[in-house]
């Protein structure tokens, strides 16, 4: 039997204790507190709970042949039309039961594939595909029994259902359809013609050894084009459609053949304004489908109650096709709709709906004022939202979805903050937010605390209890650092101190730039927040530390494929800091062509491909006719260099300064011999297991690098509050964060750092050999980009907080610290108020994100074990909450390897 | 010739998903390739459609002739039609 590395470890004297400030208990702990949702949100969750992802041809089938039918329209009405069309094609589907209605797609949990932007996988699958189909026509009906496992991921084909992308199921009668699409596309989409156009870039061959060995994860430009921001409802909320178009057409009149001094887009008004009253039009169309769907219902029904609920959905959808909302309902049913709206028209991760709190107070104030709803039948319908925005998913390949996204939209919804004039935002509404999200736990909208001195002590300690029932939200987000980023970032197109109080995260917790804008409700006027910046899913996108390091040290190639990714330095390193300085040189040329390459897919974006659903929605692109390809946001520095792997390479960097060249105790060249030889042990692919402790020597393995690893392992790591490790994460900071503004978006602002991991941490670390920290090959990098290595942080959690907090986050749009904490460590008032001391402490330091996992790591290993009996578990894997069996194994074995804090 | 029909080719089927849905008369979930009832509400689809052209040696294709592409665009059998304005039943 091989020995596991946690083995080896113990016969050595130096035991890896993933626990620290004490031991669990023995038995298997719950946690503390468990909430119910409403009846009629349990029985809808229910099935919610054995639903599929699905998805089908309709909305492209209908995009496709709209657009192909325009082949000499201007591009911006071309798009527009064919988004109308598909929208007014979308068959409605609603399901007893329903208060709020309306699908992305004919499912409850549907989504379709996007070929415009990239249709290669398609291409590339296609006679996968569909010999798949085919032979699934001859499947028996036995097999129509078994829904799949691993949650709502169809991981494989069954019956007439053929997995796609290993996550969704799309019927096979639909296959040849979807290659038929596919085909249309081919030297079209995004993908392609961002590709034909990225090879002009000298030095080219360089960004496609970068993705190639998995250096970088994923091209932005085609996969994910919008995203990571946050939506603004502003516009339907106060003038509803009717109003919108009323305005648009008015507009379009005062604008055409005008140019008013703008000699290049002065004119392009007339077709953007355009564009806006024919997606206008889908929607309204869509949603009277909708309308049409509920009246046939309604005159079928038999049963009384759900008849009259029928009625009244009909009733509401008749109205919002035209109408600006009258009430909290209309207000919930509206933000909803043209949430989905703007999730239709790309393919989009993290489209958060943002300060929902303050953008549906007024209606929430003037309802329960006049009696109109009552607190139990909003928390019911925020409970209900919670179940919609769950069930959003989003179409993109395998590699974005389950690798990065690990099947999560990370549509946030940001609470607590400031009002546009400074006081604290937390009203009641807030407070039932958070609630809601404790009764109704589901991974989305995961809640994002934007923490200020100024929020009241009773509403800090109602999110100590959800933190605690195990859901992983909120997360703290510090206030007036996020301000401080806006003002950063964005002053110099005109954001001002006020404004930046509008600020919410979008995505997991990339900071978006907002603003506010007066509503008006029955004669009174509140000022509610709502994006107003670009996306920020878009720039350099998750860029591994560890590759870059490797690359350094053996001369430019990567280890695991033999392949040259970049030109050879002919470098020896005499010295630490030659060895620092050709890492910078190294990480400089790949964010280089990289940013290069990415504007390039994203100009083909905009030219072709842009948006104009969110455009009318974001100020101020209503009001001067500029939708975000002509700059018509209100903000749009927002391109970022996203890292991954921080702390990895921070250690690695740690074990090579101390062994190398202050200890002298090992040479670099028997140091690389060693990771190059993963020190002895099978890989993580080997043993399945991606966890470091749970990594096989091999049987022939030599003993030779047992003590080298050893050094390796006890060599300074961060997170332990001390100087050697901790100021090297200094030094890559301070180098970092400015270096991020030598790059230019294509839309001329200079780019700024963001550093969360997602699930990168998991699929990147499997492309990647061992490294000096005496991690071993193919398990996963540290997750985030400030929590510790597994089992390293040793001096307690205030310590991890001090090693975190060393540099100045304000400089970057995000840092992410996660912590896993059994859940006996805070029962009870006291325990609250220790979990809550903890996150102000973070805070004051000037941290900017602090979130907790609080679980037994028992409960994650029988989990694993037996996931049939744990569908409902759920986890918090980096800036998101997900349901555990839908997450992949790299990520789950480094979940249950993550540091257990036992006390705080 | 009778075509068999199943639930998921029925008006009162929301689908949940790809393999099941819910009918509308019995609030049950019923699985999609299983054989519809007697209540059964035929849905409209391109395949009950008189502009839709079946392709000859492809049962799963054929052109929608509503269409004002050159050449038309193709369509195929099982699409569901209950929003397509040019529908026109056999």
């Amino acid at each position: 039997m091989p020995k596991k590395l946690k083995e080896v470890l113990v016969e050595a004297g130096i035991p890896m204790d993933f626990e620290s400030g004490g031991h669990s208990p023995a038995n298997l702990t719950d946690r503390e507190i468990v909430r119910e949702p409403h009846a009629r949100v349990k029985a809808l969750k229910d099935i919610f709970m054995q639903t599929l992802s699905s998805a089908n041809n309709e909305f492209p089938y209908w995009y496709s042949r709209e657009y192909f039918a325009l082949d000499s329209e201007i591009p911006v009405i071309r798009r527009a039309q064919a988004l109308k069309t598909a929208f007014s094609h979308l068959t409605p589907v609603i399901y007893p039961g329903e208060l709020l209605v309306m699908h992305k797609a004919p499912f409850f949990r549907g989504s379709f594939p996007m070929p415009w932007l990239s249709e290669g996988y398609y291409m590339a699958k296609e006679d996968e595909l569909y010999q798949d189909a085919l032979k699934r026509g001859s499947a028996s009906a036995d097999e129509h029994s078994k829904f799949g496992t691993g949650g709502g991921n169809v991981t494989k084909s069954f019956g007439k259902v053929v997995s796609l992308a290993g996550k969704f199921g799309m019927r096979q009668e639909e296959i040849p359809g979807l290659l038929n699409l596919a085909k249309k596309w081919v030297g079209k989409s995004v993908d392609d013609l961002g590709h034909k156009y990225e090879q002009m870039v000298p030095d080219y061959e360089v960004k496609e050894a970068l993705m190639r060995n998995v250096f970088c994860m994923f091209d932005s430009g085609y996969t994910l084009p919008q995203g990571r921001e946050v939506i603004n409802y502003y516009y339907p909320l106060e003038y509803g459609i009717d109003g919108l178009l009323e305005i648009a057409r008015e507009l379009k009149d005062k604008v055409a053949g005008r140019a008013d001094g703008d000699g290049i887009k002065g004119t392009n008004r007339l077709f953007n304004y355009e564009a806006i009253i024919l997606v206008l039009e889908g929607i309204s169309t869509w949603i009277g489908n909708y309308a049409k769907e509920a009246r046939r219902l309604e005159g079928l029904e038999k049963d009384a109650a759900q008849k009259r609920e029928y009625s009244q959905i009909a009733e509401r959808l008749e109205y919002l096709a035209h109408g600006k909302p009258r009430d909290f309902r209309d207000a919930i049913q509206m933000i909803l709709t043209f949430h989905l709206a703007v999730l239709n028209e790309d393919a989009i991760s993290g489209m958060s709906p943002g300060r929902i709190g303050q953008v549906l107070y007024p209606y929430f104030e003037q309802d329960i004022a006049s009696g109109r709803i009552s607190e139990d039948e909003v928390m019911e319908l925020l409970e209900l939202y919670r179940l919609s925005i769950s069930s959003i998913d989003c179409f993109a390949s395998a590699g974005v979805v389950g690798g990065v996204l690990s099947g999560n939209t990370f549509n946030t919804v940001s609470i607590g903050g400031l009002t546009k004039d400074g006081k604290h935002a937390c009203n009641r509404l807030e407070y039932l937010l958070l609630e809601a999200g404790l009764t109704n736990a589901m991974p989305q909208p995961t809640l994002a605390l934007l923490y200020d001195e100024k929020l009241p002590e009773d509403f800090l300690l109602l999110a100590m209890e959800t933190i605690k029932s195990g859901v992983g939200y909120p997360a703290f987000m510090n206030n007036q650092s996020g301000m401080t980023f806006m003002m950063n970032q964005y002053a110099a197109e005109g954001m001002t101190p006020e404004e930046a109080r509008a600020w919410a995260i979008g995505g997991c917790l990339e900071s978006s730039a907002c603003c506010w804008k007066p509503l008006h409700l029955n004669g009174k006027e509140y000022f509610i927040p709502g994006g107003a910046g670009q996306p920020t899913s878009v720039g350099v996108h998750f860029l591994a530390l560890p590759k870059i390091l490797e690359a350094v040290l053996w001369n430019g190639v990567d280890q695991r494929t033999g392949q040259k990714v970049f030109e050879p330095h002919n470098r020896t390193f005499n010295t630490y800091e030659e060895l620092w300085d050709q890492f910078k040189l190294y990480w400089q040329k790949a964010v280089d062509i990289l940013a290069l390459t990415n504007n390039i897919q994203h100009d083909v974006w905009r030219k072709n491909n842009m948006a104009v659903i969110n455009s009318l929605m974001k100020p101020d692109c209503l009001d001067t006719g500029h939708l975000i390809d002509e700059k018509g946001y209100r903000y749009n520095a927002t391109y970022n260099v996203e890292s991954a792997g921080t702390i990895t390479a921070v250690n690695s960097l740690a074990a090579i300064k101390k062994l190398v060249y202050v200890d002298k105790s090992v040479t670099l060249e028997d140091l690389k011999k060693a990771v190059k030889d993963n020190f002895g042990f099978k890989t993580a692919k080997e043993v399945n297991s991606f966890s470091l402790s749970d990594q096989e020597k091999r049987e022939d393995g030599p003993s030779a690098w047992d003590k080298l690893h050893f050094m390796c392992l006890q060599a300074p790591k961060y997170g332990n509050d001390e100087a050697f490790a901790d100021q090297i994460l200094l030094e890559w900071e301070e180098f970092f964060c400015p270096d991020c503004s030598n790059y230019e978006s294509l839309f001329a602002h200079k780019m700024y750092p963001c550093q969360i991991s997602v699930s990168t941490h998991g699929a990147m670390g499997s492309a990647t050999i061992a490294s000096m920290d005496g991690r071993l090959a193919g398990t996963t990098f540290a997750d985030a980009s400030l929590s510790a290595f597994p089992g390293t942080d040793r001096n307690g959690v205030y310590a991890l907080l001090n090693s975190a907090a060393i540099w100045d986050h304000t400089q970057s749009q995000n840092s992410q610290l996660n912590i896993k904490v059994h859940p006996s460590a805070i029962q009870g008032p006291s325990g609250s108020r220790k979990l809550l001391d903890l996150c102000q402490a973070y805070m004051r330091k000037g941290g900017f994100h602090i979130q907790f996992n609080v679980v037994d790591t028992k409960v994650l290993k029988d989990a694993q074990e037996n996931p049939q009996n744990y569908r409902d578990l759920m986890v918090r894997v980096a800036g998101f909450t997900q349901y555990w069996v839908e997450i992949g194994k790299p990520v789950q074995d480094e979940l249950i390897a993550r540091t257990e804090y036992e006390g705080i | 010739m009778t075509v068999k029909l199943n639930h998921r080719d029925c008006q009162n089927f929301a689908a949940i998903d790809v393999s099941k849905g819910i009918c509308h008369l019995t609030k049950n979930i019923v699985l999609s390739d299983t054989e519809q009832c007697p209540d059964c509400a035929p849905l409209r689809k391109c395949s009950g459609c008189k502009q839709f052209a079946a392709t000859k040696d492809a049962v799963e294709m054929g052109v929608c002739n509503a269409s004002r592409n050159d050449p038309k665009f193709f369509a195929y059998p099982d699409m569901v039609a209950t929003t397509c304005e040019m529908y026109q039943g056999r």
